[in-house]
């Protein structure tokens, strides 16, 4: 039983990470009805911005000393003598990196921000009124764009990035067994649970998710209701890159940089089908589902099967429920 | 044309040097070219950006060394993506655009090799080299031009498993990506456990990026495990997984074969998360680059890289990918000059012959002693290990050969 429960962790905290990166698909279908096949290529965007931000810029000469690495005296006095994975040690050697953490969340999350507005307003705004299909043509074009960009502005080098919580071990029995988890995954899995909560209350409570909805039920109605439908595709673009900002700085942290960071899109894609392209619960709770059974596939059948059974399960789902298990009935396929 | 006694022996002259010149003048182009296929985008970029200089600093060398037989030779590299398919077209490209003057060429990967090995026919043929150990392509009986500039992977675990035998090692792991070059050498890994008497409690697959660490490691954990080796990596997971056991206190040592073997990336984990990497072992069938006593090659390469790559990073160090190339290379140019100066065609047969008789070479410092080529490879290496405090692997066995 304590070896189900660790498992079942492992694959909720990969679920989370996974919700966090279908958010920014969902929010984008619901706004423009456009499937962004380039969302993974804007979360290694975020990705390479916190980079630059928590590790480039830290690094130059004319950065201050503190902002690559905070040590006052007394953190120095505690820190002799710890090893780097006590919970103590672990904990002061993310507290040096906080300065550069923070810069590197807000540079990454501004800059993907700029980002979505820019392909929003130049690739997709000059596509209204045309086919959808066209605009979803459009997002597979930009993934050759932003991998080719991203390779030309950072070089294809791999590189790593300080983790975004103490990455403290955690160790506890449980049903006699004993349960490890580590911290920095326990605090990006609750970091991309609290955004998913924001956005859909968002969604659901506020003047502008109001709009948001509205104008994925019907534009025509909502522009003749006096919303303005190009304002709400530009939020969309806007939070799926900043929420993908977030996801890819964690992405980093686990996997660290490098241009294959992109693929993840993909994967998640599938998650996003089976809990319905427009539903933001029925993704979450895809993603869950999708990491739990990853992590007790791994478990049990090995890592061979790990990468097919949970996309069989979406498969499955998908044959009895076409639209996802929350989805529309009326949403259209591509 | 009237025809006198002058005109007569002029054409008699002149007939009699064009019968006369031996076959390989008559054929020989002006330079030679090898092409080659690098992944300079797609999943493997890293690698191939830190490649791909090499091949300038070889053009240049082997140039001033007079090329082949007295004539220069040409690089052409092209970006494949890591797509096999990719680096079959540039092949193509190569052979319509180069014809014979193409005499050899380098693909980028195990799934290249195969996909055009069938391709290797009668005027398509040449010699070919790659960035893969894959086992299954030395074969001089099924693949006899291509070949691989070092140990299999098969050689690199039979090296690491006598290497943990030794050690006094029992438990092993075997954890993986879930491609062609993770899962390689695994039942020859298995029946060579079998035969050194080492029990395998794990064998665990992973994706080839992204990969889970915590499920990863919380298995690793449960094996009981005293050595794990990782299989199939580049730049990423290897160090998660090293780094994840640490967190949990585990103290398996863990072992990597040549890909995971990189000190750029193993000094970038250090610099940015911490020196878990201390004690991290792994075969390397060349020395590094830093280890230049009495490596006469090497130090040619260090003093053209100075050169030719002053202010780069470059500079002063080269990886150990790009030595794979360079190793690769060698051997290549090898087989072509040798067969060249044995008067022969360069064709591909001729070349591939020369390469399979070489035979206590003396790589320069490549390897520790001079090496042949059996089946189409070199099966010798030894043992590295990565110390964080000064930044270097070095080596703890001695040279061992399969």
């Amino acid at each position: 039983m304590g070896q189900f429960i660790q498992f079942a962790i492992n694959g909720l905290m990969s679920g989370a990470i996974y919700a966090l990166i279908a958010v920014g698909i969902v929010s984008v279908y619901k706004a423009t009805k456009v499937v962004n096949f380039a969302h993974g290529y804007l979360i290694m965007f975020g990705a390479y911005f916190y980079f630059t931000f928590a590790v480039i810029i830290p690094g130059q000469d004319w950065a201050p000393a503190w902002l690559a690495s905070w040590k006052p005296d007394w953190m120095v006095e505690m820190r002799e003598g710890l090893s780097m994975f006590s919970l103590l040690g672990a904990v002061l050697d993310w507290a040096a990196n906080v300065p550069r953490i923070i810069c590197g969340l807000i540079g990454a999350v501004v800059c993907n921000a700029i980002l979505g507005r820019v392909v929003e307003r130049t690739l997709m705004r000059p596509l209204m009124g045309q086919s959808v299909f066209a605009m979803i043509m459009v997002t597979v074009g930009l993934i050759s764009i932003l991998s080719g960009s991203a390779s030309l502005i950072w070089t294809a080098d791999a590189a790593f990035v300080p983790h975004i919580a103490p990455n403290t071990p955690i160790r506890f029995e449980l049903f006699g067994s004993m349960i490890f988890l580590f911290g920095a995954d326990i605090v990006n899995m609750i970091i991309a649970l609290i955004i998913f909560g924001s956005i859909v209350a968002m969604v659901k409570f506020t003047k502008g998710g109001v709009a948001i909805r509205a104008t994925a039920e019907d534009q025509s109605t909502a522009y003749s209701m006096g919303i303005s439908v190009p304002k709400i595709f530009s939020r969309a673009w806007v939070l799926a890159s900043a929420t993908g900002a977030v996801a890819g700085a964690i992405l980093a942290t686990r996997n660290g940089i490098s241009p294959s960071l992109g693929l993840f899109g993909f994967s998640v894609l599938a998650i996003v089908l089976m809990g319905g392209l427009d539903s933001y619960v029925g993704c979450f709770i895809a993603a869950m589902a999708v990491g739990v059974l990853e992590a007790m596939t791994q478990w049990k059948m090995g890592g061979e099967w790990a990468e097919i059974v949970p996309y069989v399960a979406v498969l499955v789902v998908i044959i009895f429920r076409p639209h996802g298990l929350m989805g529309q009935k009326e949403v259209e396929r591509i | 044309m009237t025809l006198n006694r002058r005109t007569f022996l002029a054409t008699g002259a002149a007939a009699t040097a064009v019968v006369g010149t031996p076959m390989i003048l008559k054929a020989q182009p002006a330079e030679y070219v090898l092409g080659a296929s690098l992944p300079l985008t797609g999943p493997f970029a890293t690698a191939g950006q830190l490649v791909a200089p090499a091949f300038a600093l070889a053009q240049k060398m082997f140039n001033d060394e007079g090329g082949i037989a007295g004539t220069p030779i040409r690089f052409v590299t092209e970006d494949s993506g890591y797509v096999p398919q990719s680096t079959l077209a540039n092949y193509q490209r190569v052979l319509a655009t180069e014809g014979k003057a193409c005499v050899g060429y380098f693909a980028d990967s195990t799934g290249a090799m195969k996909l055009i090995a069938p391709e290797l026919k009668g005027e398509n043929a040449r010699l070919m080299g790659s960035t893969s150990f894959a086992s299954e392509l030395a074969n001089p009986q099924t693949n006899p031009y291509q070949y691989i500039s070092g140990p299999t992977y098969q050689d690199q675990f039979d090296i690491l498993m006598q290497n943990i035998k030794a050690a006094g090692g029992s438990k092993i792991a075997i954890i993986y990506s879930n491609t062609e070059f993770g899962r390689d050498p695994l039942e020859h890994g298995r029946a060579t456990a079998e035969r050194l008497g080492l029990e395998i409690v794990l064998e665990e697959a992973t994706k080839p990026q992204g990969a889970d660490i915590p499920t990863h490691v919380t298995k690793l954990a449960q094996s009981g495990a005293e050595h794990c080796i990782l299989q199939g990596y580049v730049t990423g997971v290897w160090p998660q997984l090293i780094g994840g056991a640490r967190q949990f206190g585990l103290p398996i040592q863990f072992h990597g074969t040549f890909w995971g073997m990189e000190k750029l990336i193993a000094d970038r984990i250090t610099k940015e998360a911490g020196p878990f990497l201390a004690g991290y072992q792994g075969v390397m069938p060349y020395r590094y680059f830093y280890d230049r006593e009495n490596a006469p090659r090497y130090e040619q390469y260090a003093a053209l890289s100075k050169a030719m790559f002053a202010g780069t990073p470059l500079e002063n160090y080269m990886s150990t990918w790009a030595l794979q190339a360079m190793c690769g290379l060698e051997l290549a140019m090898k087989a072509l000059r040798d067969t060249a100066e044995a008067g022969k065609e360069l064709t591909a047969d001729n070349v591939a012959e020369s390469l399979s008789g070489i035979s206590d070479w003396d790589s320069g410092g490549f390897f520790g002693g001079p090496v042949s080529m059996n089946n189409n490879k070199i099966g010798t290496g030894r043992v590295y290990e990565y110390a964080p405090d000064t930044g270097l692997f070095t080596p703890v066995s001695d040279w061992l050969s399969t």
